[in-house]
């Protein structure tokens, strides 16, 4: 009864003409956005972070979601028509999706992907409403060892699920990691690797990384190797779905966003996951199974599209609860609440519970809004591919140098932006992923902290980290999710040899 | 030749391991009662480095053995290209408190505009300069104005206006 009463506040709160005009700003951008190639959530969200300064937190808040969800919604509009999937969660929806779209069939393909995630965004908001404070409270419980284990199991999981390689995905979580040693020290004060530079004292701001990683170091890569692309646009039919649409893609909604959920709650990292084991059961299940992979089927986007958008709700369960990011823009959302003073974990709910209540009920209002955006829409989002290339990324790096400018007003941060990207150069060209390290500077520092608090606690003894049995069963999982792929593939590579 | 670039990848790795440990030896080690101190975080990060950089030799190594091509880019590449967006970038960052934020970010739009249509195979004749400055200004310029006269940020400025 009191969750609803809340989550009534939360409504007065997100429904006030401002707060509403903040959610349709941000659910703009976030479409804009999304359709846009080579700009995704994570990037809009950290150049916007300077309005944190000036604007309050839940109205910015309110927006930052917005953006997260629109940029969703606009990538599957860029994957379908274009083939150009902006980031990993809508692989799937460009190969299916494009293909319905070269048959003749983007405006069925459009339909499904944002009614679907319109559904699985509304079902996983409802979940998250109904779970979250649960969750937060029982999460209250949890000491430092936990908290310490739960951000390996984080580490763990992103470096080997996203990328090609563990290998690579550790070295780049360990990049992220020094980057994240740079500054004062949170529990002595003592300065590292500051090399003497006034401006490292503070440390290097997660958002720089992430915008010289994402948009610097992605139009360097353009601009040095694919310097003539060959893309070819589909042209839109209507938005109607045919009743065996309807009758195909509502299931394939339901399942995605079944699938979807529980992948983001965990902090595992990613939404490629979910999407692919979507694709995969619906091309078990379909009786259409000869459209797959040719003329495209409408159930592999219908559900893998609302799995990736139930994968991007949940993954307010942990950051609302636990203070711990699944993802990059969860990250880079973190470090918005953290510029507030905010530290979102347990006690968040209790402390600011008038921003909780309110960014949950604008998620609603979002997805309503994004529907309204998007179906009618698409024609015009799909305008905004008609700018040229040379100014499109001209136009990114201005925007990701107002962003790092602004935060701190430092020439200084301008070249660090330079210098990450050219890193992130160097990253894309040799096949190393680029979220762990963001995830690696951020959750970095906070498990340091909580490692040596534990320790503390420990009077210096590294045995309680397995005294506590749920600190030790999460260390278990850990150790699991980097054996385990190994011996399968090990198995798998000894069966083929039998077998040949 | 492509072999050697993946070798210098493991290299680079193992010589940033080094870096981070020669800078862990001057932080101070005091550890309270946690037994670990500040400098306990850089050591792991180091010894983690160099692990990986020595398993990206390894496997560098093994590729060079199977006779596996490394990676190649996907298309031509164009160093040029990339000079001008980094001209973009640095001028930008060495001008932006000078020029003030809207001529500085007018800079990076033309050069690194300029920097794709080379990549592209294009030129730059004067008319697509001018283009390019127009659109420059009229992007910077509002970004600019929201940000200091509607959200109060201070960004540099040309005149004391606080237009330009």
């Amino acid at each position: 009864m009191e969750l609803w009463q809340q989550l009534l506040h939360g409504f007065a709160t997100a429904a006030t003409p401002i707060n509403l005009v903040w959610a349709f700003v941000g659910c703009l951008i976030g479409t804009a956005v999304g359709v846009l190639p080579g700009i995704g959530p994570a990037l809009a969200v950290a150049m916007l972070l300077p309005i944190t300064t000036h604007v309050e937190a839940t109205a910015s808040m309110i927006m930052f979601a917005g953006i997260y969800y629109g940029a969703m919604y606009g990538g599957s509009t860029t994957s379908i028509l274009l083939n150009t999937p902006g980031e990993t969660g809508t692989m799937v929806t460009a190969m299916e999706g494009n293909l319905m779209a070269k048959h003749g069939r983007a405006g069925a393909a459009l339909a499904t992907a944002a009614l679907g995630s319109f559904v699985a965004g509304t079902v996983a908001t409802a979940l998250v409403t109904l779970f979250a404070p649960g969750i937060a409270e029982y999460a209250l419980r949890f000491g430092p060892p936990e908290y310490f284990a739960l951000m390996m199991l984080a580490f763990v999981t992103v470096s080997a699920v996203l990328g090609q390689s563990t290998l690579r995905g550790l070295t780049s979580l360990f990049l992220g990691l020094a980057l994240g040693l740079v500054g004062i020290d949170q529990i002595t004060g003592s300065a590292r690797y500051t090399l003497g530079v006034p401006e490292l004292v503070d440390g290097i701001e997660v958002v720089l990384v992430a915008v010289g990683l994402f948009a610097v170091g992605e139009a360097m890569y353009g601009v040095l190797y694919e310097g003539r692309p060959s893309e070819t646009r589909n042209r839109m039919s209507s938005i109607w779905m045919t009743r065996s649409d309807w009758r195909r893609s509502i299931p394939a909604w339901l399942r995605g966003t079944g699938l979807g959920f529980p992948f983001g709650t965990i902090p595992a990292g990613g939404t490629e996951i979910p999407t692919f084991l979507s694709y995969a059961l619906e091309k078990r299940l379909s009786r259409h199974k000869e459209e797959f992979g040719t003329v495209g089927a409408i159930e592999g986007v219908a559900g893998p599209e609302a799995a990736n958008n139930a994968t991007v709700t949940a993954a307010m369960v942990p950051l609302l609860t636990l203070g711990i990011p699944t993802s990059t823009t969860a990250a880079i959302i973190l470090s918005a609440f953290q510029n507030y003073g905010i530290q979102p974990g347990p006690t968040l709910f209790q402390t600011s519970a008038t921003l909780v209540w309110a960014l949950i009920a604008s998620l609603y209002i979002g997805n309503v809004m994004l529907l309204v955006l998007n179906l009618p829409l698409v024609g015009l989002w799909v305008k905004l591919l008609n700018i040229p290339r040379p100014q499109l990324y001209a136009g990114i790096l201005v925007f990701a140098a107002l962003g790092v400018y602004g935060m701190r007003q430092s020439a200084f941060d301008l070249f660090l932006l330079f210098a990450i990207g050219l890193l992130g150069l160097a990253m894309r060209r040799f096949d190393f992923p680029t979220a762990p390290v963001i995830v690696g500077m951020i959750l970095g520092p906070m498990a340091e902290a909580q490692m040596r608090n534990a320790l503390s606690i420990g009077e210096g003894r590294w045995s309680v980290f397995f005294e506590r049995p749920l600190a030790a069963t999460i260390l278990v999982v850990c150790l699991v999710v980097l054996v385990l792929p190994r011996v399968l593939r090990g198995r798998a590579r000894s069966a083929l040899q039998a077998a040949g | 030749m492509k072999d050697r670039r993946q070798w210098g990848v493991g290299a680079g790795v193992l010589v940033l391991a080094a870096v981070l440990a020669l800078g862990a030896l001057d932080i101070p080690s005091a550890a309270g009662y946690a037994g670990v101190g500040p400098n306990f975080l850089p050591w792991v990060v180091a010894g983690g480095l160099a692990v990986c950089g020595v398993l990206l030799l390894r496997e560098a190594f093994a590729a060079a053995r199977a006779g596996a091509q490394a990676p190649t880019p996907p298309g031509p590449v164009c160093w040029r290209g990339l000079g001008w967006v980094s001209a973009g970038l640095l001028l930008n960052a060495l001008l932006v408190t000078r020029l003030g934020f809207v001529l500085g970010c007018t800079v990076l739009f033309v050069c690194a505009a300029r920097g794709f249509r080379l990549a592209r195979g294009g030129g730059a004749p004067a008319r697509t300069v001018a283009l390019d400055t127009l659109v420059g200004v009229s992007l910077s310029a509002p970004a600019y104005w929201i940000f200091t006269k509607a959200l109060g940020l201070t960004l540099p400025g040309l005149t004391a206006t606080g237009w330009i």
